[in-house]
């Protein structure tokens, strides 16, 4: 069971990977924020509970959770057959993973310079 | 992930932490190169220098503008015309360069003067344009040359005139990474909100980190207008000078090389509220998904739905076409900075090719980040090679064509690699639908071009084949394919024009409707 999903989790993350630019903003508190915002913002798509923001900078990270969201639909059509529960917990994982990939396991040693 | 030594840089031993192959099931969390470190001393690096980051590579593509170097000539000269950022004002930016020409007396007596009299004369030569940027260069820098101090008194003894100082001299930084941080910080403290721009439409964006290389802005402009969104501002490929002073009234910035202008957007995001979205122009997935994510910013996602559907169905089976013939054919990616990233994993996806290599000269550990999270397992991932390195990987590698600059291309050349133009392209634009097919249709034609198959030939040793006729490039690429695949109606190779640009040039108002219609309901 935890094996089918930490390989669903790696899936996941691996299409950001691959896929998206905003998990790397150059600097740490940046990354918080993205993948903080973006990832529970997908969740809730993914649970049918979000609501289209108005705020520019909260409609900046709904695109592209909305944009993640339809695609883990499309590409991973298992997702579809999810409890909220279900989905809940597997993007709590994700979130963390992309936490470790992108901050608290990151070698990028330019994330904690003060200044842009 | 295991850092990869290159024989020819044992002796360099520092240089073991630049290189690192991205084994099965490993990460970047597993190890990542170094990258933006000083080159290090006894390594012959191909990097520029701070002072071309920001004149050549972030300044110079303003179009209404004259740019003089404060400097010895030679610094404008390598700055010249070696990258294609054409525009749309017949190319001013292009066709001249100007320079103070500074001599060893300037260096003992001073330069200031004789600044002040290049700047009068050059105003004087041009006098339809009213804006300059001065860029500073290391002798000017070192002799303590206070160019502000000049170009204020300029802008008070010519009313209408307006100067940028760019004080980035090439040792301001370990590479041109350097200059591209100082002249957007540069920027954004000194010009932006000095202007209040004309806003046409409800939905305002600003393009960052957008050359114009062959044209790409203007292809994606084409995207937006079609949209119906304004773009008010380019940073800075075909960017106009005024327009670049307003960005502060932009709802949102579009951008698109994070490497040379991230700095702009966040600082935008924090003094202005105006949110940075992260975008990809290359291949059709993530140019479709792009546009997608302004239109659902600006609530018109209708609009980009449209553009996709039509672009991919003209364009997608030209690219398809060309994917059956570069299927498992091995590139190395070794451009500046963004294009690995931009590039690992769509030309892959795309067109098939297996990427063994991603190199970047200037970029920073975020760069080698998205690149070696993008790429497939076994790519070697350089950070600021040197030639000999260069030419080790190849060996090793044997890619089939690499994407890169002119001075590692020409050394491909010389062992027999195809190489193509990654920073200034062979026949672009490369954004866009329509691009991304001449991409692919360049590599084509470098990868199968006869004349690359006879320089492969080693006259020396190997055994000529008297028997062998005249060589085509489809012959040589359809050799393998099944008939099912070269008889397939669907495909097509590409059909477009030579220069797709008059075509773009030649639209009006009114082959964008959207344009100057409708409310936004959504932007605060």
């Amino acid at each position: 069971m935890e094996a089918a999903m930490d390989e669903r989790v790696g899936l996941l993350v691996d299409y950001i990977m691959k896929h998206c630019l905003w998990q790397f903003h150059s600097r740490a508190w940046d990354r918080e924020r993205q993948n903080r915002e973006i990832l529970t913002k997908a969740r809730e798509i993914l649970c049918e509970e979000n609501e289209e923001p108005a705020d520019r900078l909260d409609r900046c990270h709904w695109v592209d959770a909305v944009v993640l969201a339809r695609n883990y639909k499309e590409y991973f059509p298992w997702i579809n057959a999810l409890s909220r529960t279900e989905i809940v917990e597997l993007m709590q994982k994700v979130h963390e993973r992309m936490d470790y990939h992108t901050i608290t396991g990151s070698l990028n040693q330019e994330l904690t310079d003060q200044h842009y | 992930m295991p850092y990869h030594e290159f024989d020819c840089s044992k002796c360099i031993p520092e240089r073991k932490q630049h290189a690192v192959l991205k084994g099965p099931g490993e990460t970047i969390s597993d190890a990542l190169p170094l990258g933006y470190m000083a080159t290090i001393p006894g390594t012959i690096s191909e990097r520029g220098c701070a002072y071309c980051g920001a004149k050549h590579v972030i300044g110079t593509p303003m179009k209404d503008v004259i740019h003089i170097s404060h400097g010895p000539v030679g610094c404008t000269y390598d700055t010249w015309q070696t990258k294609r950022y054409i525009s749309d004002n017949d190319n001013f930016q292009l066709k001249y360069t100007f320079a103070t020409d500074m001599k060893e007396k300037h260096v003992v007596f001073g330069a200031e003067p004789l600044l002040k009299k290049n700047i009068l004369e050059a105003f004087k030569a041009f006098p339809n344009i009213k804006r300059m940027s001065i860029y500073q260069t290391c002798a000017s820098a070192l002799i303590g040359d206070d160019i502000n101090a000049v170009a204020q008194e300029v802008m008070e003894e010519l009313p209408g005139v307006d100067i940028f100082v760019c004080n980035s001299p090439g040792f301001r930084g370990p590479s041109q990474s350097g200059g591209h941080h100082t002249i957007c910080i540069a920027w954004f403290n000194d010009k932006v909100g000095t202007l209040e721009p004309e806003i046409t439409s409800d939905y305002v964006i600003n393009y960052v980190g957008e050359y114009n290389i062959q044209g790409d802005q203007e292809v994606m402009q084409d995207y937006f207008k079609r949209m119906g969104i304004q773009v008010l501002s380019t940073f800075t490929g075909n960017g106009s000078y005024d327009d670049l002073r307003g960005m502060h009234r932009a709802h949102l910035n579009v951008l698109e090389c994070a490497r040379s202008s991230e700095y702009l957007c966040n600082e935008l995001r924090v003094k202005y509220g105006i949110p940075r979205l992260d975008i990809d122009g290359f291949g059709f997935e993530p140019l479709s998904d792009s546009l997608r994510k302004v239109g659902l910013f600006f609530g018109i996602e209708d609009r980009a739905e449209k553009i996709i559907q039509e672009e991919t169905a003209r364009w997608k089976p030209e690219l398809d076409w060309y994917k059956e013939r570069l299927r498992g054919k091995r590139v190395c990616l070794w451009p500046g900075g963004s294009k690995l990233w931009h590039w690992a994993h769509v030309i892959h996806e795309e067109m098939g090719v297996e990427v063994v290599s991603v190199y970047t000269k200037f970029g920073h550990q975020g760069d080698m980040e998205k690149g070696i999270a993008r790429a497939e397992e076994g790519a070697l991932a350089i950070d600021d090679p040197n030639e000999l390195e260069g030419l080790e990987a190849m060996y090793k590698l044997k890619p089939d064509c690499i994407f890169t600059g002119k001075r590692p291309g020409e050394y491909a050349k010389k062992i027999r690699v195809p190489y193509l133009n990654a920073h200034a392209y062979h026949n672009g634009p490369w954004k866009g639908y329509e691009g991304w097919v001449r991409f692919a249709r360049d590599i084509y034609n470098a990868i199968y071009s006869p004349v690359h198959q006879l320089a492969m030939v080693d006259i020396s040793k190997d055994e000529i084949d008297m028997k062998k006729g005249f060589e085509t490039r489809r012959g040589l690429s359809d050799a393998h394919l099944s008939v099912d695949t070269t008889n397939n109606a669907l495909l097509r190779q590409y059909t477009g024009n030579f220069d797709v640009m008059p075509a773009l040039r030649a639209k009006t108002i009114d082959d964008y409707p959207y344009l100057n219609r409708g409310k936004s309901k959504h932007v605060a």
